[in-house]
């Protein structure tokens, strides 16, 4: 089910917010620069998030396909994650792969998830003990919703005698 | 704005500008009323003349206008928003003078809508430097926009991929290609945040049947997006089960500023996208190529660009490739890790898999704390790998990935880094898509030469280095013969599709094979001794993998058939049967195909055929090899030789 866990987790992201980015960004242009927004000609919102991870095999975006874009909840006009929103969108979107890697102690996603909270590399093994310890309520946490969880791991920091010290966040 | 000597020189220019605009009256639609202060657009434009700007490679690759037969340029761009002028798409001079023009206004341009500088920024910059514009006269304007987004990648080198085929689908084999753009200060384990540069189709829903007639005809529309990577690794790796092959491309950090203008200027249009040509695979060579103009990437792709063909072509350019990294797929990981296991241990991970019992259990218990993580581990990839790859899965499969996940949390120890090796060679390394062959061999009792040229793409016997193991797609393929003694020439031999997948099933994988063929062969059927035969085949199957010798695929098909021949009661017949064969690797040269067919044909022509076809292919080079074929049916038997390029 996970793929449709995943998917579903990501339909929440966007899908919720389309009817709003809609609103907002009444121009369908492409935003601009990379990236273009095809909400506009989609019907069922709820699933246009799952279509970005499925459809562009080979080349082929399928039905309703956006590319991250104008007016997304998170993302500029151009294509970009906005800078506020790269941590909880990087966890809600790599989600079964952040718990399976927490779990093992280590790993690129969760190197990254570190990175984007300002954990410098040689604290890594540190960061990636402290969620291997914690690894049963920060995945239910994070079942329930990614944000809270990026700020369970965000305490956890705070309240670690090393990392605390070290992480710019 | 403008100071009092500067409207002296522009009531001089002035009359200098209506002489011009009698030379330049088709290529500049302004009229004789434009206000004195685009003396200066005139000045550029004569310049720009002079020179002969409009001819310049740079202008064409930026403009991606391409030499027609007959003369003339044509540029492959389709949206009249990425030109400047309405002309824009077949007459460069006229959209060098517009887009002159346009840098002196602040209109929103483009699908972007920014003014002509931002939104062509890269076009800005070449003419600015060319022409070398005079700032006071023509002034800079702030993007700030384009500032942003440049920043946001904090570029530091640019990485071509290349996901391969996934297995069990033969057509991904035409693979995709995007580029990431890669960070400063980024490591191995960081750059899945990278953003990347990717083109792709956009097919509106319910598109049917239309979607493939209109994705080869250019039916559909191509735009650029910036999708994180880890969002393409999610998709490619995770849900397609497709390896990932990443080529460092060796650009320097001008090259790379270059390269990313260009791709802004992208956001302004949309590209109609033809399948076999202009597709994802194309776009991004023309950005490498206007990135370092001596690549002539583009130039080498006439009919159809083929992704794995793009990057052998990038990969033999001298320098160009720094650095290739290798990502498996899931599926892989889980048959590299099963195989470094001893078989008691395998069985253990997979019984972790269906009771959680087995942890409990002292067999398990007694293994060292890295074999406990490492069973654990390959658990969770395999329950991962079965949710993500089955449609409707049942929830306790996720349950039970998280019960192993939270017992290996409490193992308090990382895992420790596991190497993959990958199954198929860099794709790189492989032969060319289309194939030519000459051959000779007798027929019953007759002799004959042969020529078969094929569009693509691999066969199960072809060299298979670089390409996905048991998966073959033979595509537009035609073979002409001459029999000797009869003294005739025919068309032996045409293919229009021949697919056949074959995934070897073990304790962890199942998946069906299978295979489709439609085309036509030569037979000898009852009066007739050389009859020209339809063939439309399609069969499911299953296969198993043995390392006996080196590796041997045993499978097995069954198949329904119809035939279409002048040779037949009623011009036809239908039936159904099986199909037995066996694939062997002798060497790394040597490979030996032998498959038995029998087929009872139960409408139309109720007849029978009982077929035998041995094979063997000898590896000369990356582009050449040799064949000995043999085809048994009923009273016909034919041995054929042949001598085969790729290119």
């Amino acid at each position: 089910m996970s793929k449709k866990v995943i998917m579903l987790s990501v339909a929440v992201l966007f899908g919720m917010q389309a009817g709003l980015a809609m609103a907002a960004n009444p121009d369908t242009g492409p935003g601009c620069g990379l990236g273009k927004l095809l909400w506009s000609d989609y019907s069922h919102q709820k699933n246009i998030a799952p279509q970005v991870l499925m459809a562009t095999t080979n080349g082929f975006m399928g039905n309703g396909t956006f590319g991250i874009s104008s007016g997304t909840s998170g993302c500029t006009n151009d294509g970009k994650i906005m800078a506020e929103q790269k941590t909880t969108l990087f966890a809600q979107l790599n989600f079964e792969n952040l718990s399976q890697e927490m779990a093992q102690g280590q790993g690129e996603h969760l190197a990254s998830l570190a990175t984007l909270m300002g954990v410098p590399p040689e604290q890594h093994a540190a960061f990636f003990a402290m969620t291997q310890e914690r690894y049963t309520s920060l995945v239910e946490t994070g079942e329930a919703s990614p944000v809270a969880m990026v700020k369970a791991i965000n305490d956890a920091i705070a309240a670690h005698p090393v990392l605390a010290r070290v992480s710019a966040r | 704005m403008r100071s009092k000597p500067c409207v002296f020189l522009a009531c001089h220019l002035y009359i200098v500008l209506l002489l011009f605009m009698l030379v330049l009256a088709p290529a500049l639609p302004a009229n004789a009323s434009e206000p004195p202060e685009n003396a200066y657009l005139v000045e550029l434009i004569n310049k720009g003349l002079q020179v002969k700007l409009a001819s310049e490679r740079e202008w064409h690759l930026l403009l991606h206008y391409r030499e027609n037969l007959l003369g003339g340029h044509t540029s492959e761009q389709d949206d009249p928003g990425f030109f400047m002028s309405p002309d824009g798409k077949t007459n460069p001079q006229a959209e060098l003078d517009a887009t002159l023009k346009q840098f002196f206004s602040e209109e929103l341009v483009g699908r972007s809508k920014q003014p002509a500088q931002c939104a062509f920024i890269a076009r800005y910059h070449w003419l600015r430097e060319r022409l070398q514009f005079d700032d006071s006269r023509l002034p800079k304007m702030a993007c700030e926009r384009f500032d942003r987004w440049f920043n946001d990648f904090e570029a530091q080198s640019i990485t071509l991929i290349f996901p391969s085929a996934y297995l069990n689908n033969p057509a991904s084999m035409f693979g995709h290609t995007f580029l990431r753009v890669d960070q400063k200060g980024q490591t191995e384990q960081t750059r899945i945040l990278a953003y990347t540069i990717n083109y792709a189709a956009y097919v509106p829903p319910d598109s049917g049947i239309a979607y493939p007639i209109l994705g080869i005809f250019g039916g559909y529309s191509g735009y650029f997006s910036t999708y994180p990577y880890y969002l393409k690794v999610q998709e490619y790796r995770d849900f397609e089960n497709r390896d990932i092959w990443e080529y460092r491309l060796n650009f320097t950090e001008h090259q790379i500023r270059r390269l990313l203008m260009h791709s802004w200027e992208f956001g302004n249009a949309a590209f109609d996208y033809f399948f076999f040509k202009e597709n994802c695979s194309y776009h991004l060579l023309a950005l490498l190529d206007y990135a370092d103009p001596n690549l002539h990437l583009t130039d080498e792709f006439l009919l159809w660009t083929v992704p794995a063909d793009t990057v052998r072509l990038i990969a033999s350019k001298p320098g160009l490739v720094s650095d290739i990294a290798y990502r498996p797929s899931r599926s892989n990981v889980i048959r590299r890790k099963r195989e470094s296991l001893p078989t008691s241990e395998r069985e253990l991970a997979h019984r972790i898999t269906q009771d959680l019992g087995a942890l409990t259990t002292p067999t398990f218990a007694q293994l060292s704390l890295p074999k406990q993580a490492f069973l654990l581990d390959l658990a969770s990839d395999y329950l991962r790998y079965r949710t993500e790859t089955t449609d409707s899965p049942p929830p306790e499969w996720k349950e039970r990935n998280r019960a192993v996940l939270t017992a290996r949390s409490q193992l308090r120890i990382p895992s420790e880094e596991f190497k993959v090796v990958p199954f198929a060679q860099r794709p790189e390394l492989g032969h060319k898509t289309s194939r030519a062959a000459v051959g000779a061999g007798w027929r019953n009792n007759d002799t004959f030469e042969e020529v078969t040229v094929r569009a693509g793409y691999h066969d199960l016997l072809d060299p298979e280095v670089g390409y996905t193991p048991g998966a073959q797609i033979e595509l537009a393929s035609v073979s002409l013969r001459h029999y000797n003694r009869v003294d005739q020439t025919r068309i032996e031999r045409a293919t229009l599709a021949n697919v056949l997948s074959l995934s070897p099933i073990d304790s962890v994988f199942h998946s069906p094979s299978w295979k489709f063929n439609a085309g036509m062969n030569t037979i000898r059927f009852g009066d007739c001794p050389l009859c020209s035969n339809g063939v439309l085949n399609g069969g499911i199957g299953a296969a198993v993998e043995s390392r006996w010798l080196k590796r041997e695929v045993v499978f097995a098909f069954a198949e329904a058939e119809a035939n279409y021949s002048r040779a037949y009661e009623e011009n036809h017949r239908v039936g159904g049967g099986g199909t037995v064969g066996l694939l062997t690797d002798f060497t790394d040269r040597w490979k030996l195909m032998a498959s038995g067919t029998y087929l009872r044909y139960a409408l139309g022509d109720q007849s029978d055929d009982f077929r035998w076809f041995v094979g063997q292919r000898y590896t000369l080079s990356q582009n050449w090899a040799l064949r000995l074929e043999y085809n048994h049916r009923d009273h016909d038997n034919d041995v054929g030789f042949s001598m085969q390029a790729f290119f």
